[in-house]
């Protein structure tokens, strides 16, 4: 399952969930400013709190909106 | 009148006193929003996983009286957004640090440590203090605040031990900090 790792008010956040959805990509969202656990799990996969993060299988991540990035993560 | 004294409000709109902090050592700092360039926010935060646990809090206070900017990266572009806030450490309500709209705690932490100039290693000293002379030039003089991420080190007696501003990242306070938790 794909997670989107996001905080509240994020335009950067709302962009990529609105991509995965104009793509048909079913996704996740993790709120890590409510969420103690997601915000642990973000910052044990990117050494960071920033966000948007999508990822697909916990490893390998896309920080932005990069829809370069994001196409080559997805296979889209 | 010491630091204990003070009041502020949380980024929830709660009354904190700074007394229940007595004992910790405390980085208190002015911070920009969490969606411009602001790199010292990760710095802070590793700051704080890595010494919370020993006795560190970092109080950040928003303020938009700087253009929300780290200092002089206003040609920088960035897609994302750093949470900073409420759940880290602790951020509390916006307001200004500076001028006569300062909040007293602010002018409490310039009285005790003044201005004592830029660090002239630091890359961006130059284009801030130009961004400085051109847009605020008055933000020059005196011991007010000069920019975003200027930061007070206070220890676990509440005395006001240093002061960095903004061309001091806060991976290089990490001694300072050692030495007093």
């Amino acid at each position: 399952m794909v997670k989107v790792y996001s905080i509240t008010q994020c335009p950067w956040c709302d962009k990529v969930k609105k991509y995965l959805k104009s793509k048909n990509v079913a996704f996740e969202e993790h709120n890590i400013e409510e969420n103690e656990a997601d915000r642990e799990a973000c910052y044990k996969l990117t050494g960071d709190l920033v966000v948007p993060i999508t990822t697909v299988n916990d490893k390998d991540y896309v920080l932005s909106f990069d829809k370069e990035k994001l196409d080559a993560m997805l296979g889209l | 009148m010491g630091i204990y004294d003070f009041t502020v409000k949380t980024s929830k709109g709660e009354e904190k006193s700074l007394s229940d902090y007595k004992g910790k050592v405390l980085l208190i700092v002015n911070t920009a929003s969490k969606c411009g360039f602001t790199p010292q926010f990760k710095e802070l935060q590793d700051l704080y996983m890595k010494y919370k646990d020993k006795g560190l809090e970092i109080l950040g206070f928003p303020c938009n009286q700087f253009a929300e900017q780290d200092p002089g990266t206003n040609e920088e572009v960035q897609q994302f957004c750093r949470l900073n806030y409420g759940v880290t450490f602790q951020i509390f309500e916006k307001g200004d640090v500076r001028d006569e709209t300062a909040q007293p705690l602010f002018k409490y932490l310039v009285s005790q440590k003044g201005f004592e100039g830029f660090d002239a290693n630091h890359p961006i000293t130059e284009k801030l203090v130009a961004a400085l002379k051109e847009n605020f030039p008055h933000f020059l003089e005196g011991d007010d605040i000069k920019w975003n991420f200027t930061k007070f080190l206070i220890d676990r007696e509440g005395n006001v031990v240093a002061r960095f501003e903004p061309t001091t990242v806060p991976s290089a306070i990490a001694a300072d900090i050692e030495k007093l938790l």
